[in-house]
């Protein structure tokens, strides 16, 4: 079915699609119409859904729900997403397959709420203390907005990880044509074989411990603190605390080939080359045709998961260009992994430029580019 | 054309976005790709509304969501004309209110048409709240880029229940009325 769709109304079709059938939240600019799509479209389905008093509630009802069977999503923008990190490092430790949908305005703080940003690209990553890894991953269209959507909930079943969906305003808000399949398939958890089978421990770290659904009879401890194969705590020993640590690492990085997604253009003989994610991404595609057009060697690395992050593709487009762009709508997070990746063999500036919901530009782009190749 | 830009802007209440909506889902009826997006201020009443449209031949052309410089831009309240003249292409063709706007507010050099799609929705449809609507049937007459048929047939699939027939007539009028201004 072809239809004309926001980014959010597609996070929300892609979600009732992947077969969520719970959805709590607390309402806040620019993701809401997500949460009043699930309101309208869940219950009517047999789903719940599920008002709470704030972010803190809704995350930790969604967690619930998901042990006890259920595909379970919120959505929120920056500071609610400041609020849910609590639970979503007790997710990791826990093993709770969960949808985050963060659609990024201006922050810090209250900032500018209808408007768009990518500042929240480290917190996605690094929100939670402790030693943790959640996928991440950058829809550019709302078309993306519906397939990532779904693919979050195929990750967060099969990895038992909460997976976080990160969205902005331009693209929340913005309206393209999208593609519904007529049927998705979406993968669910697996549960144990018996009650012998250890919900917390796997032999093959890439791939998740069974997860028994609470209510049906299974006896299962669900802790944050350290715990061992059976859900045990232990919270002074070696052993158990990195064992646990190592394999919640491994599971998510040792499945990079599965996670990571990326696109590229002209990857191997730009001069210059752009790396970036999101609705950015959009205006440097028309950028390097700009660029093209005046007979500029450019190219592009368009990354669609931001974590785990895979530094190849961003090396080796360093390795033909003499410098790299990294335009974002913030002050610069996704340059320092360029910087990381290039390892000072290739020049990386930054575009940044955020607020009033001023975009980056194609032509402001092209001609930092000349400016920068010294052409100008 | 390659890549047509068109921006609708007035104050929020004026069903900015709505018309920008039903718009977009015509012109893919059309056989058009679209891209749009919107932007508004956090009031329901006054305040700015904008809807802007990308229209392509195909996706493969659909890059940057926002409009440049708009080939085609509805004014429906003065305090949005000036505010996003800068936003409009020197020889764009420029379609305004002009219950709301004065001729003399037009920059020369755009191609302007002045119709007062309040005045008539008010007068003419009973209701001020359907000028959007009386708005996008002229834009059929005026740009040709689609048909009354096929903005008659989004309005009946996506508009609520009790203003369909309302939303019908108001379209009508608004062909009619750019007819008769010679479009």
């Amino acid at each position: 079915m072809r239809s004309l769709l926001t980014g959010n109304e597609a996070v929300a079709e892609g979600a009732l699609a992947a077969g969520c059938n719970f959805y709590a939240g607390y309402p806040i600019t620019p993701s809401s119409e997500i949460m009043h799509i699930m309101a309208e479209r869940l219950p009517r389905r047999g789903g719940v859904f599920y008002q709470a008093e704030d972010e803190i509630a809704a995350i930790n009802a969604i967690i619930g729900a998901s042990w006890a069977g259920a595909k379970a999503m919120t959505a929120t923008s920056g500071p609610g997403f400041s609020l849910m990190q609590e639970g979503i490092g007790y997710a990791v430790m826990t093993e709770t397959p969960l949808v985050i949908v963060d659609v990024m305005r201006a922050g810090p703080a209250t900032g500018q709420a209808t408007k768009p940003a990518q500042g929240d690209v480290m917190q996605a990553r690094w929100g939670r203390h402790g030693d943790q890894v959640v996928p991440v991953l950058a829809p550019s269209t709302p078309q993306e907005c519906f397939d990532m959507t779904v693919r979050a909930f195929a990750i967060a079943e099969e990895l038992r990880t909460p997976v976080i969906v990160l969205s902005d305003e331009f693209i929340g808000h913005g309206r393209e044509v999208v593609e519904i399949p007529g049927r998705v398939e979406v993968p669910s958890r697996r549960r144990p074989r018996g009650r012998g089978e250890p919900p917390f421990d796997s032999p093959d770290p890439r791939v998740a411990p069974p997860m028994p659904p609470l209510g049906e009879g299974y006896y299962v401890l669900v802790t944050g603190s350290t715990h061992d194969a059976y859900g045990y705590r232990d919270t002074r020993g070696f052993e158990t605390h990195y064992r646990l640590v190592r394999r919640l690492w491994d599971k998510i990085w040792l499945n990079m080939d599965k996670l990571f997604d990326y696109e590229e253009r002209n990857a191997e003989e730009a001069d210059v080359g752009f790396v970036a994610f999101g609705s950015t991404a959009r205006s440097v595609v028309k950028a390097v045709e700009i660029l093209e057009a005046r007979g500029v060697r450019a190219g592009y690395v368009r990354l669609k998961t931001l974590w785990p992050l895979d530094l190849r593709p961003i090396r080796r487009l360093a390795e033909a260009a003499r410098a790299i762009i990294v335009p974002e709508l913030g002050m610069g997070q996704l340059i320092l992994d360029v910087e990381r990746a290039v390892r000072g063999e290739t020049r990386v500036v930054g575009y940044n430029k955020v607020g009033g919901g001023e975009p980056i530009y194609p032509s402001e782009l092209a001609r930092f580019a000349l400016e920068v190749l010294g052409r100008a | 054309m390659e890549r047509l830009e068109i921006m609708i802007a007035g104050r929020g209440g004026q069903g900015i976005l709505l018309a920008g909506y039903l718009l977009g889902l015509t012109l893919i009826k059309h056989g058009y790709y679209v891209v749009q997006s919107e932007s508004y201020s956090a009031e329901t009443r006054g305040g700015d509304s904008r809807s802007e449209l990308i229209v392509l031949k195909e996706q493969g052309e659909a890059d940057y969501m926002r409009v440049r410089r708009a080939d085609i831009a509805v004014f429906m309240y003065g305090e949005q004309l000036r505010k996003y003249s800068d936003k409009v292409r020197n020889d764009a063709l420029v379609i305004v209110d002009s219950t709301f706007i004065k001729p003399e507010e037009l920059r020369e050099g755009w191609r302007s048409i002045l119709i007062p799609f309040s005045r008539i929705a008010e007068e003419q449809a009973g209701t001020i709240r359907v000028a959007n609507i009386v708005m996008l049937g002229a834009l059929a007459r005026i740009t040709g880029l689609y048909t009354l048929d096929e903005l008659k047939e989004t309005i009946q699939r996506n508009v609520k229940p009790g203003w369909i027939e309302l939303n019908l007539r108001a379209a009508e009028l608004g062909y009619k009325v750019a007819e008769e201004h010679g479009a």
